[in-house]
């Protein structure tokens, strides 16, 4: 740990007391949590340091999920790597393309559901090289943007450094013209404030501009031109009388509104010449991304296609699987939290789909995150789908509704139907599979079958603590 | 399968025959549908861009046009802008949207311009014959992904009496919705509830004017997170 220059990047954490910059210090540190809390609460009585200190973290450190989000920049860009990785699995002809991943392994991270990356996924990849998240597609910047970061606390610290000399000179008797030092200091403060906006608003200019940051810039801006127009006011009035000041002012603000009026259309035309070309590249990298994508798993679902032409059943297999990605890709909103029930459903639906080719049909109405009885329902459901995979007719139906305080998944087939009384006991399927699981757990199993369909009714109260069984 | 039975000429009232108009931008797709469809079903005109589509329906006047959502043509508008150009015969001509999209705002865009329902394309001959006899009767079709949508959109909670009737399904709309949602024919749903076909079409009748005309702010919500409007 102490040999590897690489840290956890700083970052307030969830678990927390007030803020979660003790917990976010401690993960970036090295140290345990609470040996960094005590240090902060024994500094805050030397003079209220401790409390400085973490208002100042506070203030400058991100959390845990800006962070992720800063990082992340468009929502679309974690795509295109996600899915450049997929010619592995598509490479393999025993595989259907777009399968592997949304088979519910875990390991993998779906080539989609990548998008909406985890804030925690997020955090953890964006640390120090992020070498195959977004940052690659933009590497410089970042790393000046680190460096900058730095420089700027840097600056400050001088600055204060700066003034602490001047105090302590002053308290030791030496003369300090405190009259042009002040001004001085203002005009380049306000300076480096404004010119420090140079170098963020062209990585800016690279990632997309959001309106936050373009208010930042303006505020920074604004304040820099404060600082320095009261400061040269001071330094000027200092020298000469009032009267001079008010039509030196009046004189350099003319001057100024008459170079404005000769420059603005100019301006303008460059500031549309630069949002148009601007504009042009975010189109020509939405283009390459999805090129890319065409590239790495439509064209190679397509070629196996042709090449297992003679197979009904694998082409009727590769081409729902390369649709189901396809779709995921298209339509899916990329800003949604991944990994909730309907995703968990919905990955089972299609690990079945490429089991057995049976097209199951997913519709779900309302989300929650998967709590730890949810499991039960998940498995449950891949048995029903299973068997009305097998022995019904036609497409599988099935619907996830949750709805506050339920969850429930309706599996519904167009088979001949059984009658539960005659699935001999030593079945494990449907009795145990199913109904015992969900009974197991506290949730409800009802199976209604005639001769033109089963259906099968799952329902599960939501904020149920499991405990009695884990992963089956 | 049970679907055609159920409806298929018997609820179209269909002595006559049904004439359609095909809507699509891929030929391929074009000549499989009109193999696919059933024989007493006419097909009287094809188009594939957004103004051929107009200029056929004012021209033929079909009972229905089969139209896909993404066009060519006009002003980028699609499927939504066959409907607003032949807005003046929507009385006599009814369209239902069909689609290879699962995006929700496709779907309610093209049901608000004011198509009778909405199917995929992966949708069988027979589904879909069916399908077309419903819209020519006067029904709306809605697939279960459409229900999903509707129940989406509009909660999964009954209307209060202080709600405005648009803005909510009432408890029977609902649990209709939920059976199709689920997967169940017409015939299968009035058959869960104890009432006949037509009180069924009734029901999804009144969800269709519903999803069309309401403006309730949810519905609004829920289309702005899905980046409709």
């Amino acid at each position: 740990m102490t040999t590897a220059p690489v840290r956890p990047p700083l970052v307030r954490r969830s678990d927390r007391f007030i803020a979660g910059v003790c917990s976010g210090l401690a993960a970036h540190l090295g140290l345990p949590v609470n040996t960094v809390r005590v240090g902060m609460v024994l500094a805050s009585f030397a003079g209220g340091a401790g409390v400085v200190f973490y208002a100042w973290l506070w203030i400058m450190v991100p959390t845990a999920y800006e962070s992720a989000r800063r990082q992340a920049g468009r929502p679309a860009s974690p795509i295109a790597p996600a899915v450049s990785r997929e010619p592995v699995h598509a490479g393999n002809p025993g595989l259907p393309a777009g399968s592997p991943p949304a088979a519910g392994s875990g390991a993998v991270v779906p080539g989609v559901s990548g998008a909406g990356m985890g804030a925690a996924d997020a955090a953890a990849g964006s640390s120090v090289g992020a070498p195959d998240g977004p940052a690659a597609a933009v590497p410089p910047p970042l790393f000046r943007f680190r460096d900058m970061r730095y420089g700027k606390e840097i600056l400050l610290g001088v600055g204060l450094l700066l003034v602490a000399g001047i105090l302590c000179a002053q308290l030791l008797g030496v003369d300090v013209p405190l009259g042009t030092l002040i001004p001085a200091a203002a005009v380049l403060g306000g300076a480096s404030i404004a010119w420090m906006q140079l170098d963020e608003t062209r990585r800016a200019g690279l990632v997309d501009m959001t309106k936050a940051n373009q208010t930042g810039g303006w505020a920074r801006l604004a304040a820099g031109l404060a600082l320095v127009v009261a400061g040269v006011l001071v330094m000027v009035s200092g020298s000469g009388s009032w009267e001079q000041t008010w039509l030196a002012l009046l004189a350099s603000v003319a001057v100024l509104g008459g170079v404005v009026l000769v420059l603005l259309p100019w301006g303008l035309r460059f500031w549309r010449d630069l949002e148009a070309e601007r504009a042009g590249r975010i189109r020509e990298t939405e283009r390459a991304e999805i090129a890319a994508h065409l590239h790495d798993s439509v064209l190679q679902t397509l070629a196996l296609i042709q090449r297992r032409a003679a197979n009904e059943h694998d082409v009727v297999r590769l081409a729902r699987a390369q649709e189901r990605e396809l779709r995921g890709w298209l339509f899916e909103d990329p800003g949604k939290d991944s990994g909730q029930l309907s995703d968990r459903i919905k990955a089972v639906a299609a690990e079945v789909e490429d089991l057995l080719g049976n097209v199951v049909e997913v519709v779900s109405v309302g989300d929650t995150a998967v709590m730890e009885g949810h499991e039960a329902l998940i498995q449950a459901s891949r048995e029903a789908m299973l068997n009305a995979s097998r022995h019904g007719a036609g497409p599988v139906s099935v619907y996830l509704e949750v709805s506050g305080e339920r969850a429930e998944v309706f599996i519904k087939d167009r088979g001949p139907g059984f009658d539960l009384q005659d699935v001999p006991e030593d079945r494990m399927g449907v009795r145990e599979s199913i109904i015992g699981r969900m009974k197991r757990h506290g949730g409800t199993a009802k199976i209604i079958s005639s001769n033109e369909g089963t259906e099968v009714r799952l329902g599960f109260p939501a904020a149920q603590a499991d405990s009695t069984e884990g992963r089956p | 399968m049970n679907l055609a039975q159920s409806g298929g000429i018997g609820t179209g009232g269909a002595t006559r025959q049904v004439r359609v108009v095909l809507v699509d931008d891929h030929a391929i797709f074009r000549s499989g549908l009109r193999a696919d469809l059933d024989p007493s079903v006419q097909v009287v005109g094809e188009a594939a861009t957004v103004e051929q589509a107009i200029a056929v329906i004012a021209r033929e006047r079909p009972d229905v046009v089969l139209l896909d959502v993404h066009l060519p043509g006009g002003l980028g508008g699609g499927g939504r802008e066959v409907i607003a150009g032949s807005a003046s015969l929507l009385s006599s001509t009814r369209f239902l949207a069909l689609s290879v999209s699962d995006a929700a705002e496709d779907v309610v865009a093209v049901i608000r311009a004011g198509a009778r329902g909405y199917v995929t394309k992966t949708i069988s001959g027979a589904e879909i014959t069916d399908a077309v006899y419903r819209v020519a009767g006067g029904d709306a079709v809605f697939s279960p992904r459409l229900a999903g949508f509707v129940l989406d959109a509009f909660g999964t909670a009954p209307a209060d009496i202080a709600d405005d009737e648009l803005d909510r399904l009432s408890a029977r709309e609902l649990e209709v919705m939920r059976l199709i949602a689920r997967g169940y024919s017409y015939k299968e749903v009035a058959k869960e509830l104890f009432i006949s076909i037509k009180t069924v079409e009734t029901h999804v009748s009144a969800v269709l004017r519903k999803l069309q005309l309401s403006s309730r702010h949810e519905l609004t919500k829920w289309a702005a997170e899905r980046r409709l409007l």
